[in-house]
């Protein structure tokens, strides 16, 4: 017999997720699809179910010093429109799905689902995210490439709650997102390129780049990025088809009902030349 | 677990069911509300939408347990109101509805994105029924018809 | 009197807009059941051995052992089971139903459903024709003696799924003794109802087919719909209770109806004055398992050989091949759009071979009144395309365009396509196979009904058809009603497709509402029949496809503007600008209508909407994966309605449904060819098709 609870704060979700095995559900428009069951009858969940979308003391948007922190159940829909989100954030989101799911959907169901196409977690990525996982014990503060393991896969003990998202402020010269779907809203993105650099006096700064549904995971590489740190934007230019060719060991795309990996691999190329050409 | 209770179109509902099930089909069978529709089952076509505390959602991937202590409102409640008849009669006026299947959703996306954004501009406009297929119309007569009704609704929103 | 093209409000707008029009699914009866399909999960296979659970109280099982007339669902080619017997013929094809009061146990029902296959090597590709049809025009050995210059071309075309966004379904139930009523999202009462007649083996006052509120067809409802009706019609006979049935999208877009895959050849013979002295012309349509109406496609697509222009001899041949994937039907454009696209395509590329100008080259072959026709009938009536063209080209500031795009350093590009749509049905269809009436009844009261099997699917049709019986009698509009069709009081007017709704049943009702005005008695009851009557002048060899196939043509211009992003391949279209001729509008906000949704079609099926099949499974079959336009996907477009009165339209009406979506494809290819200075020959031409063309070198 399912048991369906419905907490009315943090301490009593984290404690029942304590006390025993739930399935947990934010806005439900990624697991309500996924476990559908014909019209009419409710969703195949196998699993004890606690429902978190209205603990309202998770919907929060809190600026500090040198971060911001975002509560795990505040809409998209809020953070696109919050003055404090960072404008690589509000990019992602205001090209992801349509208005009916941002108002529901949250950053913690975007990591829960650990889609290997999720376009938030490849901003989350490029910008050094921390999750903050809650539970009876302890709050656990992980990066998230710590967070998410594979398609569908994190490492979220099974008591445990995302609480809080962790944004560290960031100074970028330039930002860039593109999102390459099927069409121009509520899209699966085919590929996905998330890029920033800070630039001074003609030095780099600060490089990166991350991209979505090109593998398991979003690819991002700090080892790439270093090589590319306190040199020249001349330098960086010049040296734009290394940067590919580091980039294409890590990009392993497949072949699907949306794209094949031809396009993408070619693709996630152009946006690379095509971001530094335009540094 | 206890019941879920919410406001449905402006009545106070205490439901003892299934709080897993979609909100679309709480709506339909239980409260025999079929204005919703489902077209694809899967949050993509909007034919399902309702507002939830005012902002549109798609009620298809949305659990019961997620409306408690909210206030639900579909095409059913929302044609009760100025704004719905200020918008109802830009839709006649543009011809913004030919089948009629996707329209209690784009009246519903209309409401969301006036009650946000009371003059938003055409490209705010279609982001706001970016959520809402149509396949009869194109979308230039409905896009044309919220525009209408903004500007004409004035003081509704 | 007032211009009947001046917009008035739309008849159902009111129970649309707020949510209370009823649709099939929103209907429910008393000891309603459910059913589901369970179907066949090889592309051929013959079936050894079925072992059904034991069924708990009023479950059923419905199969093709409990069809009491025969086991066929009635179409143009009768090659279409209801349920299988011994073989399936694709990924899909319908073995039984499961009827039962709680879906859940009808899903763990089919769990327990134990089906034993033999596989067979299923075909894929074109290689088995069913259906082959040939004609010619003129010379065509002659014409290809010693040309100039010899050009060819082959063009290929994908699926195009129709999505409206109410999937199929019927409710069926018993009425009285005997007879069954079927409600169900239709376009073609009496197809369906004949062929539930053929299924059941009964009488003709046995069957009753009633249409609800319908969310959009596109002509995937027009015979589909059948087969679900026999089915459904079956199991109420054996069950004797009413049972629904709703296709979920999946089920709906994996197994119904679509646009028929097509590879077409072109070679054209042109003299040195680049003039096209010839062309030979072989299309090949992708039927799926069961051919339905596949005929009627390829005919009309081999019709539409030379699109908007006059050549002088011709050799148009075509097959239609049968494959292991879904059956394939009707859709908006019925063969057209597969063609268009392809002439189209191929007239600037002969341009392009030429190394000339493509709009003077395709000017001199405009279709002119007093041609003829590819099947050597003759365009009887007055042709305005030039005054058309010159209207589309100024209002997009095509020329201009044109000009600055041509920089292949630009990826923008503009397209303009030519076309025209026959209206009606192709051929004799109309006289020898529809034979419509219409019917107005007139009561005590004055109040005036009009009783036809139109189906009001978006389109408009119950607001322009009243319209014209309004106009023509020229009483208040409150005191003419227009039901929804239900075949116990309409006669068969035909069904709601090939663009004939307004030219054929409208026209009918013109004269028909003529003479009630003509014999009108006040406060008598009266009653006016009109039937079809094939103008004189046509003359049609449906064996050699030789003479008129249309009693008239429409004709339209469409220009689409695009930018082709050259990091993601993508193409955001910026403009679409239209000019249409269809007579003249019943009302022009409804024809506005129907331009701005079938372009979007249109264009979609140009670059957008993808879907294929592996092995025989169709591979995009959600809302997510078949992608559409969304608002933001779509630019503004414009459209300018020109007129043209046909004598023998109602107020100079021809067929305008179909017109609005056959030259959008053309049209943003074309667009995107000039943007990526590459030749387009297959749609939809996708990001991934544009990086293959921009890459191979």
């Amino acid at each position: 017999m399912v048991k369906h609870t419905i907490p009315k704060n943090l301490n009593e979700a984290i404690n029942y997720l304590y006390q025993g095995d739930y399935q947990v559900i934010a806005g439900g428009t990624d697991l309500m699809i996924q476990r559908r069951n014909s019209a009419d009858l409710p969703p195949l969940f196998n699993s004890n179910l606690l429902y978190v979308f209205n603990l309202e003391e998770l919907k929060y948007v809190i600026k500090e010093e040198s971060q911001i922190r975002i509560g795990s159940m505040t809409s998209l829909e809020t953070l696109l429109h919050h003055p404090d989100v960072p404008k690589l954030l509000k990019d992602v989101i205001g090209e992801m799905a349509s208005p009916g799911i941002r108002n529901v959907a949250t950053l913690a169901g975007n990591i829960a689902n650990a889609s290997p196409a999720g376009d938030t977690l490849v901003a989350l990525y490029l910008m050094d995210a921390i999750v903050v996982l809650s539970s009876v014990n302890q709050n656990r503060y992980l990066p998230i490439e710590k967070v998410i393991l594979g398609p569908r896969k994190t490492c979220i003990e099974n008591n445990e709650l995302i609480k809080e998202i962790i944004i560290p402020n960031h100074q970028f010269t330039q930002t860039s997102w593109v999102k390459v779907g099927g069409r121009r809203a509520d899209a699966i993105s085919k590929v996905s390129f998330a890029a920033a650099v800070t630039i001074d006096k003609g030095s780099v700064m600060d490089f990166r780049m991350a991209f979505g549904a090109v593998f398991m995971t979003v690819v991002r590489s700090r080892q790439i990025e270093k090589l590319y740190k306190n040199l020249s934007v001349k330098a960086l230019k010049n040296d734009v088809q290394n940067i590919v060719f580091h980039y294409q060991e890590l990009i392993k795309p497949i072949d699907d009902q949306r794209s094949n990996k031809t396009y993408r691999s070619q693709v996630s190329q152009n946006l690379i030349e095509d971001f530094i050409r335009k540094i | 677990m206890s019941n879920i209770k919410f406001k449905l179109n402006g009545q106070d509902v205490d439901l003892n069911l299934d709080p897993s099930m979609r909100l679309l089909d709480v709506l339909r069978n239980h409260f025999q509300l079929t204005g919703p529709k489902e077209g694809c089952g899967e949050g993509e076509c909007g034919a399902c939408a309702v507002l939830l505390d005012g902002h549109i959602v798609h009620s298809c991937c949305l659990p019961l347990a997620n409306v408690h202590e909210k206030e639900v409102v579909t095409i059913e409640g929302f044609s009760k109101t100025k704004r719905y008849q200020a918008l109802a009669d830009a839709m006649l006026e543009e011809g913004g509805s030919q089948c009629g299947i996707c329209t209690p959703g784009m009246m519903i996306a209309a409401e969301s994105l006036l009650s946000q954004n009371p003059k938003p501009t055409e490209d705010e406009i279609r982001i706001g029924i970016s959520g809402n297929l149509c396949r009869c119309t194109g979308y230039n007569m409905i896009v044309k018809a919220i525009k209408t009704a903004s500007k004409k609704g004035d003081g509704l929103w | 009197m007032r211009d009947i093209s001046k917009s008035i409000p739309k008849e159902d707008h009111v129970e649309k807009v707020s949510g209370r029009a009823l649709y099939v699914s929103d209907i429910k009866m008393d000891r309603m059941l459910f059913a589901k399909t369970v179907r066949s999960i090889h592309p051929k296979a013959k079936i050894e051995s079925i072992e059904i659970p034991e069924l708990p109280k009023d479950y059923f099982i419905v199969d093709y052992k409990d069809i009491p007339g025969e086991n066929y669902v009635k179409m143009i080619f009768e090659d279409w089971p209801i349920f299988a017997e011994n073989t399936v013929n694709y990924i899909g094809d319908p073995i039984m139903l499961v009827v039962g009061k709680n879906k859940h146990i009808i899903n763990q029902i089919i769990e327990q459903i134990k089906i034993e296959y033999k596989i067979l090597k299923p075909m894929f590709d074109y290689k088995k024709s069913v259906i082959n049809k040939k004609f010619t025009k003129g010379n065509i050995k002659k014409a290809f003696v010693k040309p100039f210059k010899k050009v060819s071309g082959i063009y290929e075309t994908g699926y195009q799924e129709q999505a409206y966004i109410e999937p199929q379904g019927f409710i069926a139930y018993p009425e009285g003794e005997k007879k069954i009523t079927l409600i169900g999202s239709i376009q073609c009462p009496y197809y369906v109802k004949n062929a539930v007649i053929v299924a059941l083996g009964c009488e003709n006052d046995e069957v009753r087919v009633i249409q609800p509120t319908v969310g959009g067809a596109f002509g995937g409802k027009e015979e589909f719909p059948s087969v679900m009706a026999c089915q459904l019609a079956v199991a109420v006979r054996k069950i004797g209770r009413p049972i629904k049935m709703i296709y979920e999208r999946e089920e709906d877009m994996e197994v119904t109806t679509k646009r028929h895959p097509s590879k077409i050849k072109l070679t054209a013979a042109v003299d040195e004055n680049h003039h096209i002295k010839g062309i030979k012309a072989y299309v090949s349509l992708d039927s799926g398992a069961y051919m339905g109406l596949s005929g009627v496609v390829l005919a009309r697509a081999m019709i539409a050989a030379t699109d908007a222009y006059t050549i002088d001899n011709l050799d148009v041949s075509g097959d239609v091949y049968e494959t292991n994937t879904v059956p394939n039907g009707a859709f908006r454009g019925f063969g057209s759009p597969q063609m268009i696209f392809a002439f189209e395509m191929f007239m600037n590329h002969i341009a392009k071979e030429l190394d000339i100008d493509p709009l003077p080259f395709r000017l001199n072959h405009l279709a002119k009144q007093n041609d003829l026709t590819s099947t050597s009938g003759i365009f009887r009536d007055p042709i305005i395309m030039e005054k058309m063209i010159q209207k589309a080209m100024e209002i997009s500031d095509y020329k201009n365009k044109y000009k600055a795009y041509q920089d292949s350093s630009v990826f923008k590009g503009i397209g303009m396509s030519w076309f025209l749509h026959g209206c009606g049905f192709t051929g004799s269809g109309e006289s020898t196979h529809i034979k419509a009436k219409v019917k107005l009844r007139k009561d005590k009261n004055n109040q005036v009904y009009i009783l036809v099997a139109a189906v009001e699917m978006g389109q408009g049709a119950k607001t322009s058809l009243k319209k014209i019986v309004v106009q023509t009698l020229d009483i208040p509009s409150k005191q003419v009603t227009f039901n929804n069709p239900d075949t116990d009081f309409v006669p068969d007017s035909g069904p709601t497709v090939a663009s004939r709704t307004i030219m054929i049943v409208g026209g009918l009702l013109a004269r028909a509402a003529l003479k009630l005005k003509e014999t009108w008695i006040e406060d008598q009851e009266m009653e006016i029949i009109e039937n079809y009557q094939q103008p004189e002048y046509i003359e049609w060899d449906e064996d050699t496809m030789q003479g008129d196939a249309y009693p008239a043509y429409s004709w339209g211009v469409n220009i689409v503007e695009v930018e082709v992003s050259p990091v993601t391949y993508q193409t955001n279209l910026k403009g679409i600008w239209s000019v249409y001729d269809a007579g003249k509008s019943i009302d022009d906000r409804l024809v506005l209508g129907q331009a701005d949704g079938g372009i979007a079609q249109g264009v979609a099926y140009g670059y957008l909407e993808v879907m294929k099949h592996e092995k025989g499974k169709i591979r995009q079959k959600t809302m997510t994966d078949y992608i559409i336009p969304t608002a933001v996907d779509m630019p503004r477009t414009e459209t300018v309605i020109m007129e043209n009165p046909y004598i023998l339209g109602p107020y100079g009406a021809k067929g305008v449904g179909e017109l609005t979506l056959v030259g959008g494809a053309p049209a943003v290819a074309l667009a995107i060819e000039q943007a990526i200075t590459k030749k387009v020959k297959k749609i939809p031409a996708t990001p991934e098709y544009i990086m293959e063309l921009i890459n191979h070198e």
